[in-house]
């Protein structure tokens, strides 16, 4: 206990800048899939990095880049963030609601471009309304993540993410149904 | 055999051949199953087809960037306090107030040419002591010269690196403490705080009050704080915690930290006056003000501060030095604190006879 193994100002400069270079390997490394999964909930690249960056700064600040759970952190991160921005929020709706005029003032097809922003809407809310651990479950498997990395993201066994994912994919239908306007 | 569960479909759907060959076969001359299975697919296509989204273009490089250069905040303290629980906030901002009491009673009492605590004493306090206390930070102006850059989750050997010294290790553990321990480490900061006359009185004229003048070459001199380095081990699963999902944290079942003790210098105040002065401050209580001045040795002695009616404080002898149990009234936990060349802390969801056990064994 307490044996002194020296200045610590000299050999910590090195484990530091490790410690730098680490979390731009990681950064790097990471970085697509993060924002992707921000981006298959958010459906909007811009905010995607937005909610990826938040996540990677939230990360840097409180854990070591060298951690073993740090991709599973990151991508569970990256989930609930976007999921938790998609919560009762107005301010998109309304820009999407601009971006529709936009488009359907230029595109070939208004109405289908219309339909489309309904169908993001509707699945956006339908997300929002999903217990967290399944919508997580969901975005994050739909995002390429293999059932083993799913499960370690969301701190499940491996055997629970089909049972999860049926659950969230039947929840899902009905509740984007329920929002439908037929 | 039985049907295949729904978790079994699912991931044939993904995976046919994720199920054995006897799921294989009963799946072959199940009917009830094959629809199972239909609506299953019908519910992962139906979603997949939702969820699709164009193929992204994100640029890492220029991200990394943007993250790098971006204007660093101002002076933080490193930790974020996650959302607890609503059953764990009172303890925890009991234990916010503490610290802060400590900082502001530890530059009371202890501020000469250099500090160095080799004592611990309990000071009671007051939530009205608390909620009392003056701002400090109208009385000049507080910089990190060097902040602190707390790091979670690295290795062993790493931590001791950045520390110094090696890593406290616990004897023998009650059966429901978590072999899994993270480390933390936090490299020396050092903070400075400058007096200003002028902006103190500023300051308390703004509130309507009078402050007592400052003791000769107090205005300008500089207090230069140097805390840490310092090892943190948290047993526990921390594994959960998330940006966005905090209030999903646990409270760690058992942590145990090491740190050099804290050293301040001041280049044109002793310790004696800066006492007197700070003690006569509008909102100190005069009982906190004598409870402080007891301490005495104050070059020498580290105070902390125990809330009346929130914890309770004992006496106790660790590895062969005085020390100080703090035990919460309602048994949610308990923790020791003492000196024996660095400061060490042992705290956690346990029992006070734990705790000091536990800090007797750390090798």
């Amino acid at each position: 206990m307490g044996t002194n193994l020296g200045a610590a100002s000299e050999r910590s400069r090195p484990a530091l800048n490790s410690e730098q270079d680490s979390f731009e390997a990681l950064f790097k490394a990471e970085y697509n899939r993060v924002a992707g999964i921000a981006n298959r909930v958010l459906g909007d690249t811009q905010e995607a990095e937005d909610v990826a960056q938040e996540v990677f700064i939230d990360f840097h600040r409180l854990h070591s880049a060298k951690a073993q759970y740090a991709a599973a952190w990151l991508y569970r991160a990256s989930a609930h963030t976007a999921l938790n921005r998609v919560r009762g929020r107005r301010r998109r709706e309304k820009r999407e609601h601009a971006a529709a005029h936009d488009e359907a003032g230029q595109a070939l097809d208004p109405q289908h471009v219309a339909e489309a922003n309904d169908e993001r809407r509707r699945l956006r809310a339908a997300l929002a309304r999903l217990p967290q651990k399944p919508a997580a479950v969901l975005v994050l498997r739909s995002s390429g993540l293999s059932y083993a990395e799913v499960a370690e993201a969301v701190g499940v066994s491996t055997g629970q993410i089909g049972t999860l994912l049926r659950r969230a994919e039947s929840a899902l239908r009905k509740e984007v149904n329920l929002e439908s306007p037929e | 055999m039985s049907h295949l569960s729904e978790g079994a479909l699912r991931r044939m759907f993904d995976d046919p051949n994720a199920v054995t060959g006897t799921e294989r076969e009963h799946f072959a001359s199940c009917t009830e199953c094959q629809d199972r299975y239909a609506k299953s697919s019908a519910d992962a296509t139906e979603a997949a087809r939702l969820l699709a989204v164009p193929a992204p273009k994100f640029d890492a490089d220029a991200a990394y960037k943007r993250v790098t250069e971006a204007p660093t905040q101002g002076p933080r303290f490193g930790f974020r306090m996650p959302i607890l629980r609503q059953s764990a906030r009172r303890p925890i901002a009991v234990l916010a107030f503490a610290v802060v009491l400590a900082v502001i009673a530890t530059a009371s009492a202890n501020v000469a040419q250099i500090f160095a605590p080799t004592q611990v004493k309990p000071v009671p306090v007051s939530v009205a002591d608390l909620q009392s206390l003056p701002d400090l930070s109208t009385y000049g102006t507080f910089a990190w010269s060097k902040e602190p850059q707390p790091q979670i989750g690295v290795t062993a050997a790493d931590a001791e690196q950045v520390a110094g010294f090696s890593a406290p290790k616990p004897g023998s553990l009650p059966s429901t403490v978590s072999k899994n321990i993270t480390y933390a480490v936090v490299p020396q900061a050092v903070a400075t705080f400058t007096f200003s006359a002028a902006k103190a009185q500023q300051a308390a004229a703004a509130q309507g009050k009078t402050l007592p003048a400052m003791p000769a070459g107090m205005d300008g001199s500089t207090l230069t704080l140097t805390v840490g380095p310092a090892l943190i081990e948290i047993f526990g699963d921390l594994k959960q915690g998330s940006a966005s999902d905090v209030s999903q944290l646990a409270l760690p079942e058992l942590i145990v930290a090491e740190s050099k003790a804290p050293v301040v210098t001041s280049t044109g105040v002793s310790a004696a006056e800066l006492e007197d002065y700070l003690l006569k401050q509008p909102g100190i209580t005069p009982q906190l003000a004598t409870d402080i001045k007891a301490l005495g040795d104050p070059t020498h002695t580290l105070p902390i501060p125990v809330p009346v009616g929130y914890a309770t404080s004992t006496n106790v002898t660790v590895q062969g030095v005085q020390g100080v149990a703090l035990g919460d009234n309602t048994g949610a936990g308990a923790a020791v604190v003492w000196i024996k060349g660095n400061v060490y802390f042992v705290g956690g969801s346990l029992k006070q006879s734990e705790i000091v056990s536990i800090a007797n064994g750390l090798t």
